[in-house]
């Protein structure tokens, strides 16, 4: 009998819990978050993921310090005592809003009252200011009217924008090239994957020999980091020195061994038989566990009835490997489909985006541009392909995957 | 009884030796390239299979001018912590899983499912910003978001092994008296030590292999991965594909003594958790 979980038994699940929660879950609702927000990183306005509007005190502070030294300097200009009343009245008015925030130096939340206090001080000086310079030659003529410009300028609008960010997907080339390339390199590398794996498999359960060696051999691509295996390609591919990007032109596949990477189809194919090298003998190996649990005994019973070698693979092996298969398949589809190391190290995206996959695109974006909220909206429309995957492939294992209980 | 005649294992035979040629090929041409110096790799000794003027001087400069030395000893650093916690974390987790009836099991195993299924560009965003805030970037911090790639699958792989093990054994073990920690320490842990040894060595290649974290969490050369140290080779601005060469064979090597040593594990680990890479 299973016992329920008591107390103790959360202990042990708990810190599981946690480091799921802080590391994984926590991150994916933020993405979410950042989706809906014009959110970069390298613009001051746009540096936080701002619903309200936000006062900018620095800004303000020193606006307000340029605006009282350079209206007191062009007092002198001013001849009328009516005008000069009106400019100490506005520079009364300043000092009895900013006295608040004269300490302040950071971004800080405003309440509606304070916000319309400053627009009006906006509108007022900008009034005042546009006044005194039709009546008077101002020595500040200029620069007034910008300053009065940078005390609207101190309130940061909100940054909010919705699900703008999921309309400009649609707008966006660059999305789609990029999910076309995740999809083109998912698809042929994971196919090629299955079908060369099978047929090793195929070959390997025969074997009677070697079968030790190959696997330990097998094992070696699929420990080394990609990035490694990625460097080690781009040597074997390289224009110039390379062996592979060589017999390639020796058998007539590429006219020049230079054009290699630095033609789209080129780099696609380089960068998919990149990933099948490493990946085959991993699938392979799965595959191979499938096979040898299928019963020799029913293969004899196949035979003596007359059946084919051909028919007992199509009506035995198969049916009997289909688990094995679909799971393999899952788990290389959803690797395959979010691919980052092995095109980032060996084609950066390139030639001319030609190999940019949608991982490497959001990253671009991110982390070259520093732009998470658009960043994260093709993040999000990865996550909502990878999902949609996911549930196709549980749907056809059925209640394969989660029977272990 | 199926045989296979003498004259049938010739092409099996011959397609073996192809897979193992394309497979060990790269490697041995590397391991080549390594000795050659860079006249000869960028002149006509390009495609030579005996380098005609062998040196090393390609494995001291990457040994003591380009830092490996340095990135290997992060990357065991990084991936031995992230092995020891996420393993202690994932074994009572699972045990509680594989023995215990809780409302919510099948939410959580789903939920582990889930994660192992993530792309791991949508955490990386969240977590920068989080590292920036509390001060973590370039350090070894980054072993905690480790715990999104190897957590769910050290979990699943366990799992499998506890429900091996039958619950016979606690249950008389009890009936004899022996209290909750012992049933674990006497019984349990013994018996689930090679499942969780196995699920400890796939763990370490993962994280020793993790590259998006550390390349966009530590920026600092002083806190590269062996796989970010290897990626900065690449991009500098000429390619000297002598060291590149000698840098892979030298960083291949911890990973080809884990292979060596460990295949039986490895093998049983990625087979009884349908696990992925």
């Amino acid at each position: 009998m299973k016992q329920k979980l008591g107390f103790t038994g959360w202990l042990y699940i708990i810190p599981t819990l946690l480091l799921i929660g802080i590391f994984s879950l926590w991150p994916v609702f933020q993405s979410i978050t950042y989706s809906l927000f014009d959110f970069k990183l390298n613009e001051q306005q746009k540096a936080g993921l701002f619903i309200n509007e936000r006062f900018n005190t620095s800004l303000f502070n020193e606006t307000i310090l340029y605006t009282e030294m350079f209206l007191e300097e062009d007092m002198t200009n001013i001849s009328a005592v009516e005008d000069q009343q009106k400019v100490e009245t506005f520079l009364h008015e300043i000092n009895s809003i900013a006295t608040p925030f004269s300490e302040l130096q950071e971004v800080i939340k405003i309440s509606s009252d304070e916000r319309e206090q400053i627009e009006l001080l906006h509108q007022n000086g900008t009034a005042l200011i546009g006044h005194l310079n039709k009546t008077y030659t101002l020595t500040h003529a200029e620069t007034l009217p910008l300053i009065m410009e940078d005390i609207n300028n101190s309130i940061i609008p909100a940054n909010f924008s919705g699900l703008e960010g999921y309309g400009n997907v649609f707008s966006d080339k660059r999305i789609f090239i990029s999910f076309i390339n995740t999809l083109i390199f998912t698809v042929v590398s994971v196919g090629l994957e299955l079908l060369l794996g099978l047929f090793l498999a195929l070959i390997l359960n025969k074997a009677i020999f070697g079968q030790g060696f190959v696997r330990t051999t097998s094992l070696i691509p699929w420990a080394i980091p990609t990035a490694v295996a990625a460097l080690m390609w781009g040597y074997l591919y390289d224009g110039s020195s390379g062996i592979v990007a060589h017999f390639f032109e020796a058998l007539g596949l590429v006219e020049q061994s230079q054009n290699l990477l630095l033609s789209a189809s080129g780099a696609m194919v380089s960068t998919i038989l990149a990933d099948v090298w490493k990946t085959t003998p991993y699938m392979a190996l799965l595959l191979l566990a499938g096979l040898q649990n299928i019963p020799a005994s029913l293969y004899e019973a196949a035979s003596i009835d007359g059946a084919s070698k051909v028919k007992s693979f199509f009506t035995i092996t198969l049916p009997l490997l289909k688990t094995s298969i679909l799971v393999a398949l899952l788990f290389r589809t959803l690797d395959a489909f979010r691919v980052f190391d092995l095109i980032y190290v060996l084609t950066g995206g390139g030639p001319g985006g030609a190999t940019e996959t949608m991982s490497i695109y959001a990253y671009k974006l991110m982390f070259g541009q520093t732009d998470f909220g658009y960043g994260s909206v093709v993040v999000m429309v990865m996550f909502v392909c990878v999902a949609i995957i996911a549930i196709i492939f549980v749907r056809l294992l059925g209640t394969n995957l989660l029977d272990r209980n | 009884m199926r045989s296979t005649s003498k004259v049938k294992l010739i092409p099996l035979g011959i397609i073996i030796f192809l897979f193992l040629f394309a497979m060990l090929f790269p490697f041995l041409w590397i391991f080549i390239t390594s000795f050659k110096t860079s006249g000869e790799i960028f002149g006509a000794g390009a495609f030579r299979v005996i380098p005609e003027n062998p040196t090393i001087g390609n494995y001291t400069t990457v040994l003591f001018e380009k830092g490996i030395l340095r990135a290997i000893f992060n990357s065991f650093i990084v991936a031995t912590v992230t092995t020891i916690y996420v393993i202690i974390v994932a074994t009572f987790c699972s045990y509680a899983i594989s023995r215990f009836h809780f409302r919510g099991k099948a939410v959580l195993l789903g939920l582990v499912l889930a994660v192992s299924m993530f792309p791991q560009m949508i955490i990386t965003g969240p977590i920068y910003n989080m590292f920036y805030k509390l001060d973590w970037l370039n350090s070894y911090f980054v072993v905690l978001p480790y715990s999104t790639i190897t957590l769910p699958m050290a979990v699943w792989i366990l799992v499998t092994h506890f429900n091996q093990i039958p619950l016979a054994l606690e249950e008389s073990a009890t009936i004899d008296g022996a209290s909750r920690i012992q049933t674990l320490t006497k019984i349990v842990f013994p018996l689930a030590a090679p499942g969780v040894f196995t699920t400890a060595i796939i763990t370490f290649i993962a994280a020793w292999n993790e590259f998006l974290l550390t390349i966009t969490l530590n920026s600092n050369s002083t806190y590269h991965t062996v796989p970010v140290a290897i990626s900065f080779l690449r991009t500098q601005f000429s390619i000297l594909w002598g060291e590149v060469a000698a840098a892979t064979t030298i960083v291949t090597i911890p990973t080809l003594i884990i292979v060596l040593i460990f295949q039986k594990q490895i093998v049983s680990g990625l087979t009884s958790g349908g696990v992925k890479e």
